[in-house]
């Protein structure tokens, strides 16, 4: 953990994506364990489809919202993670969804989606952990494509690159699911968890 | 509903809030009664949040405003009641409130009355970057403004006591950062205050005529003083000096808000918040004089950290020249005025002020192009429906409008590729502006006021009477969707709905636009989903003489997707028959609706419809000239 900077988490994605209630999840959990927590969210306008972002900073001492270096970014959508690089230096794990979602500009002003090579190599070049996942397809298995943002965080706490206890995940979810969804949403952060074990012992990238 | 945690009466509870659902506990906590407000990001949680309270506190009366005005007027009246009260609104929503505002100061209050002004730097979710602590040396009165939402909730449960103390307005001034984040916040005691309500009559107290006004304006200076008095005891500032030295000198900082979050982390980062001298302001106006004193003494520089406008440079820099101290004081030679700081900012510009070596990482150069994620109409807007009708009206006849467009999810037409809108100020101004491009028009060239329902009722209705009157003839275009959309689905008085969710006195907008004297057969009313029926009638619309109102009414998709599920109804899956498209690509790059997609189809770019995120409005059905989209029975 940066000591004096608290730890510091990016959720990046498109409006409606579930960037925002994972930054809500976070924050929450990060609460029961006891530390200062500050976030920074995209409302309003750039909702309506727009690229939006949750800073979340949490530890001891912090105090501003918003985010210098990211220990971790999360990724929801595979291109968006373009947008923050300002935010990676070499000691930033990125973890991205596979998940693609084409803006209408790539038809209004001509302008490809780049492909999924083309961004890894770019990442890769500022820093070695890039980790890309399959969440879509992971939280289809869990019973709701929508629980891919529950995944992502199991597979950062799986990969060991989020100190908060996992009990204290489990509750924060639980709080923010209407009871119906609440087995599911429990699958998919199991699910998300299995997958960053091996991340972390060297299975998967 | 279960009750929400922050409604609960349980001081000493930590939880995570949101810094507006903190004010929002805040103005419960200090025993408001009244809360009104207009909506506008980044301030409509605030009222939302206490409407989830209500049901558990039913002492709180409150009200979604038709403007920011209105809401002003109504929380003074409040307070002129002897309750306490609160008026919210976003920055340019107190351009509006103003008037009531500025004299409202004049006569002070009985009951405390805090005004919130959320700003928004770096224009999130705003027409102009206005920094309304200004409005606090214009009106006389204190500003305060906090740095987290603890702060927050604590200074505005405060503000209603320091209020009725000084029987003066407080203005409450936040920030995007502040409003839109969350931290830890501890709960305290819901107060109950024990006043009762009643009529104090008083003219020369209330009644601002000039004989009134001309002693009151020398009150209104006296208050302001004793006030001035107290900004360095105000518990929210507080003063830090260090004796110790940075490369031979003694620096000091001062900052307020959001900023002063930062800049302490930034000190912090550097290991040398004990070394530096630092005054953290918690009222911006009048400002803490001896305490601003007391720091440029100690010091030898001094830098200033505060966002948009050196408003509180200014009084430093004044209060340094008339008390004869020449430390070096920096401020926006420093820091930019236009935009948010990042946290990169606050890091270089506090280490080349001390000294210190700080060398940000070179970003590494990307040739990547990448598509722009402008927000967008939702798949299924109705909005995106009348203008692309309108279009095709205009395409049949001939002829190029002028659009003067307003705010609200419509706005959002502006962008490729319905680029429908030529100018946009401010609430309202579509019909206000085009009284005079109306003077300008020719047949080829007419002019068409686009705005929509909630807008319309907040102030557009006054063009338009003002259009009738003065028979300035256009067309306007009410986008009545029944919501007000952008700043999150709130119900207004076309709706006929109240912020509590019970029923109120629905406004008939036909019956409205009828009063303001528009003749019966210069108005229309259609659906705006329905595209043959809107370009027909628009066709007729734009060739009809006079000033006319066209009603394009359809529900937010948000909410008509909501009702469906409600009801149990499932739509048909709209489709595209890729034997039939020919590839032309009108629905996706002329139309725009974002479910459309590219695909390829036997070698050859088809367009296609992404289940996922297509909400079965039928409407590109008629936007297809091949008839490839069809829905199926
Ligand atoms: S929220 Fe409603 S009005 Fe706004 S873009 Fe979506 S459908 Fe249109
Ligand atoms: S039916 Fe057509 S216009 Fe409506 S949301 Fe689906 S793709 Fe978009």
């Amino acid at each position: 953990m940066h000591n004096s900077h608290g730890y510091n988490i990016l959720t990046v994605g498109v409006g409606g994506t579930g960037v925002i209630s994972a930054t809500q999840i976070l924050a929450w959990a990060a609460l029961e364990d006891n530390y200062q927590v500050r976030t920074a969210e995209t409302h309003g306008m750039a909702q309506r489809g727009g690229s939006v972002v949750g800073y979340l900073r949490f530890g001891s001492n912090v105090k501003g919202p918003l985010i210098y270096k990211a220990d971790v970014i999360l990724s929801f959508e595979l291109s968006e993670i373009l947008r923050y690089s300002e935010y990676i230096n070499e000691k930033t794990s990125l973890f991205v969804s596979k998940d693609i979602l084409i803006p209408p500009s790539v038809y209004t002003y001509n302008i490809p989606y780049p492909s999924q090579d083309v961004i890894l190599n770019h990442l890769r070049k500022i820093t070695h952990h890039v980790h890309l996942i399959d969440a879509g397809k992971m939280a289809k298995n869990a019973g709701n494509p929508k629980t891919s943002n529950v995944v992502l965080i199991g597979t950062i706490y799986g990969a060991g690159k989020l100190p908060i206890q996992e009990s204290s995940l489990k509750n924060a979810i639980i709080k923010f699911v209407p009871d119906r969804a609440k087995k599911i949403n429990e699958i998919a952060f199991q699910i998300g968890i299995q997958y960053g074990r091996k991340i972390k012992e060297g299975f998967y990238e | 509903m279960n009750k929400p945690d922050y409604a609960e009466d349980s001081p000493g509870k930590e939880l995570i809030l949101m810094g507006n659902e903190a004010i929002a506990r805040g103005i419960l906590e200090g025993g408001a009664i009244i809360a009104v407000g207009y909506p506008g990001t980044p301030s409509s949680e605030i009222l939302a949040t206490l409407a989830t309270m209500q049901k558990f506190h039913s002492h709180l009366m409150l009200e979604w405003s038709i403007n920011e005005k209105v809401a002003m007027e109504v929380a003074y009246g409040g307070a002129l009641s002897n309750l306490r009260s609160v008026a919210v609104m976003k920055h340019v929503g107190l351009n509006v409130a103003s008037d009531a505002f500025m004299t409202a100061c004049y006569t002070g209050v009985r009951g405390g009355l805090v005004v919130i002004s959320a700003d928004d730097p770096n224009c999130y979710s705003s027409q102009n970057e206005q920094d309304n602590r200004y409005f606090g040396p214009h009106a006389l009165i204190p500003v305060i403004e906090p740095s987290s939402p603890q702060e927050a909730k604590n200074m505005i449960k405060d503000a209603f006591t320091f209020s009725e103390k000084h029987k003066t307005i407080v203005l409450f001034r936040t920030t995007t950062r502040l409003n839109h984040g969350r931290a830890n916040v501890i709960l305290g005691d819901i107060q109950k205050t024990e006043t009762k309500p009643d009529f104090d009559r008083n003219p020369s107290k209330y009644v601002c005529v000039p004989s009134n006004s001309r002693r009151m304006r020398k009150e209104l200076l006296q208050r302001l003083e004793k006030i001035s008095e107290e900004s360095d005891s105000y518990p929210f500032t507080s003063l830090t000096l260090s004796e110790k030295r940075i490369n031979g000198k003694k620096f000091g900082f001062i900052s307020a808000g959001i900023p002063y979050a930062h800049l302490m982390d930034a000190l912090e980062y550097f290991k040398i918040a004990e070394n530096v001298s630092i005054l953290k302001i918690g009222m911006i106006y009048p400002p803490p004089k001896k305490l601003i004193q007391k720091l440029l003494e100690n010091c030898d520089e001094i830098l200033i950290v505060e966002e948009l406008e050196p408003v509180i440079e200014n009084f430093v820099k004044q209060i340094a020249y008339d008390s004869k101290i020449t430390t070096i004081i920096h401020g926006k030679d420093v820091f930019p005025i236009a935009g948010e700081f990042p946290v990169k900012l606050y890091l270089e510009k506090t280490a080349a002020f001390i000294g210190k070596e700080f060398a940000t990482q070179e970003l590494l150069e990307s040739d990547i192009e990448l598509p722009p994620r402008l927000p967008l109409l939702c798949p299924g807007c109705s909005h995106r429906s009348t203008y692309w009708a309108l279009k095709q009206a205009e395409k049949k006849l001939k002829i190029n409008a002028f659009k003067s467009g307003d705010i609200g999810c419509y706005t959002l037409g502006v962008y490729k590729p319905l680029e429908s809108l030529n100018a946009q100020i401010c609430m309202g101004s579509s019909i206000g502006v085009a009284n005079a491009l109306s003077k300008v028009q020719t047949d080829k060239e007419p002019v068409v006021a686009i705005i929509g329902d909630s807008t319309f009722f907040h102030s557009g209705v006054s063009g338009l009477i003002n259009a009738v009157y003065n028979q300035n003839n256009f067309l306007v275009i009410i986008l009545d969707n029944q919501s007000t959309s952008m700043t999150g689905m709130q119900p207004n008085p076309g709706t006929g709905v109240k912020i509590t969710e019970e029923s109120g006195t629905k406004v008939i907008l036909r019956d409205l636009v009828k009063g303001c004297g528009i003749p019966e057969e210069n108005i229309w009313i259609e659906d705006s989903n329905n595209i043959p029926k809107m370009v027909e009638k628009l066709e007729e619309a734009l060739q009809a003489k006079g000033i006319r109102v066209f009603i394009s009414r359809h529900v937010c998709s948000l909410l008509e997707i909501r009702e469906w599920k409600e009801q149990k109804v499932v739509m048909p899956e709209v489709k595209v028959d890729p034997e039939k498209c020919i590839g032309c690509m009108t629905c996706i790059r002329k139309f725009g609706c974002p479910a459309l997609v590219e695909i390829e189809y036997n070698g050859k770019k088809k367009s296609s419809i992404d289940p996922s995120i297509c909400r079965r409005c039928q409407v590109c059905i008629d936007v297809c000239p091949y008839g490839a989209i069809y829905c199926e029975e």
